[in-house]
């Protein structure tokens, strides 16, 4: 066990467990950029942004789109608290065009309505991209 | 003659109705089953998510948050009510409702003004029945419950409670404690309550790690916070929905034994009558016949 490189990596929403597995490397969207997850990492917790969740492990690589939530890592394991993870598969091109349209017209007035737009952007676009990718 | 038809149709009424309470029964059964499942896999998520905010309190010390401490203005509050929209499901919705209406008296009796946001048709009709105010009534969502669509809900009512509007979010549902018990409950959402006794106590017997944070743990309350409340509202959706099945299942399985029990006494009645019947045919022969000889 003490020399095995891989941790345990769960990735939960509101709705289900969406993944439990082992894994060599981790690499989630930060709140402030992406931040990679080794095995044996000190204990962290960390909020979310919005990007891609990339997880490497024996059982082959998985690629989510997430949406804010916590990381914590405690006794080698990584949890992902994330309101939404969504596999490729899940994902809507048009659904996400659609939604960088409504979000290049939102109009700011204030602090709060720069914020919503500047996530909204950001949702749309990580999704975009993540699609044209497949 | 006539009494012997009215029971025959009066046993087949009572057997097509049988037909469909019995299937009503088998749908709801099997509507439970995919609610509960759906119930018990959105609990990993509160779990963490209240180990978390235990673990970051406990960094943070004594935190002054927004979500935490009640506003000056106390004079209005909201209620959310979640009743079904669907009806033949025994007490479910009247026991919700009671209870709303015993909390709604109880705010008024202090002097609060409480906006009604009524979920499910059932609630919006006695409502208006009853010519009683509601702010809002949700009726969009769907059958099973998703956190998409919870969230807009939470939020908009974090967004009135922050900014003052309202001074306390409550919400009325029937909360699941197991298959067998189901109570109507009215439970305090915002000011957030301390639920510091879940889970929490165990974890802290043994050492709580050393975590780094980022952002620092005042900054990350700020979302759990809110995070907290969001899955909190959805669990009380989910629980709801679980305790409508679980109504209707039970108001079904009474239902169709009922209707069994109704159609062996008809078909006794039916039996009797019959042959009363033939006994006084068989007697008008015998007269006839007596009195030719």
């Amino acid at each position: 066990m003490a020399k095995s490189d891989t941790f345990n990596c769960t990735v939960i929403t509101p709705e289900a467990a969406v993944l439990d597995c082992d894994a060599t490397s981790v690499a989630f969207p930060a709140h402030d950029g992406e931040m990679g997850i080794l095995n044996h990492r000190a204990p962290l917790i960390c909020r979310m942004g919005i990007g891609t969740l990339r997880i490497e492990g024996p059982d082959g690589p998985h690629r989510f789109f997430v949406d804010g939530g916590f990381a914590q890592v405690v006794e080698n394991r990584l949890t992902l608290l994330t309101e939404q993870a969504k596999t490729i598969d899940e994902l809507d091109g048009e659904k996400a065009a659609e939604a960088l349209v409504e979000a290049k017209a939102m109009k700011i007035t204030d602090d709060t309505s720069y914020t919503a737009r500047d996530r909204a952007l950001q949702r749309a676009q990580v999704q975009l991209k993540l699609v044209k990718r497949g | 003659m006539a009494n012997r038809r009215v029971l025959v149709k009066r046993r087949k009424a009572v057997r097509n109705i049988r037909k469909i309470t019995r299937t009503m029964q088998l749908i709801a059964t099997a509507r439970f089953q995919a609610a509960l499942t759906r119930a018990t896999a959105s609990k990993p998520y509160t779990e963490k998510l209240a180990q978390l905010v235990g673990d970051l309190s406990e960094v943070a010390g004594d935190v002054d948050h927004p979500l935490l401490s009640t506003p000056e203005d106390t004079s209005k509050s909201a209620m959310i009510v979640i009743t079904s929209d669907r009806g033949l499901c025994g007490g479910y919705n009247g026991n919700v409702l009671r209870s709303t209406l015993a909390h709604l008296d109880q705010q008024n009796e202090a002097g609060v003004e409480t906006a009604v946001h009524m979920v499910g048709k059932k609630g919006n009709s006695y409502f208006r029945f009853l010519d009683r105010p509601i702010a809002e009534p949700i009726l969009h969502l769907s059958d099973t419950p998703r956190f998409e669509e919870i969230e807009p809900i939470a939020n908009a009512m974090i967004e009135r409670f922050t900014k003052g509007e309202i001074a306390s979010l409550h919400v009325g549902y029937m909360k699941f404690h197991s298959v067998g018990r189901q109570r109507p409950e009215v439970v305090q959402l915002l000011p957030m309550v301390r639920e510091e006794a879940e889970g929490d106590e165990s974890h802290s017997a043994g050492a709580r790690p050393d975590y780094e944070f980022s952002p620092p743990p005042a900054e990350l309350l700020d979302e759990l916070l809110p995070a907290t409340v969001r899955i909190r509202l959805f669990q009380c959706f989910i629980e709801a929905n679980v305790s409508e099945h679980i109504g209707r299942m039970v108001a079904m399985k009474a239902a169709t034994d009922a209707a069994g029990d109704m159609i062996s006494t008809l078909t006794r009645q039916y039996n009797r009558a019959r042959q009363t019947q033939i006994t006084m045919e068989l007697l008008d022969i015998v007269g006839g016949a007596n009195a030719l000889a």
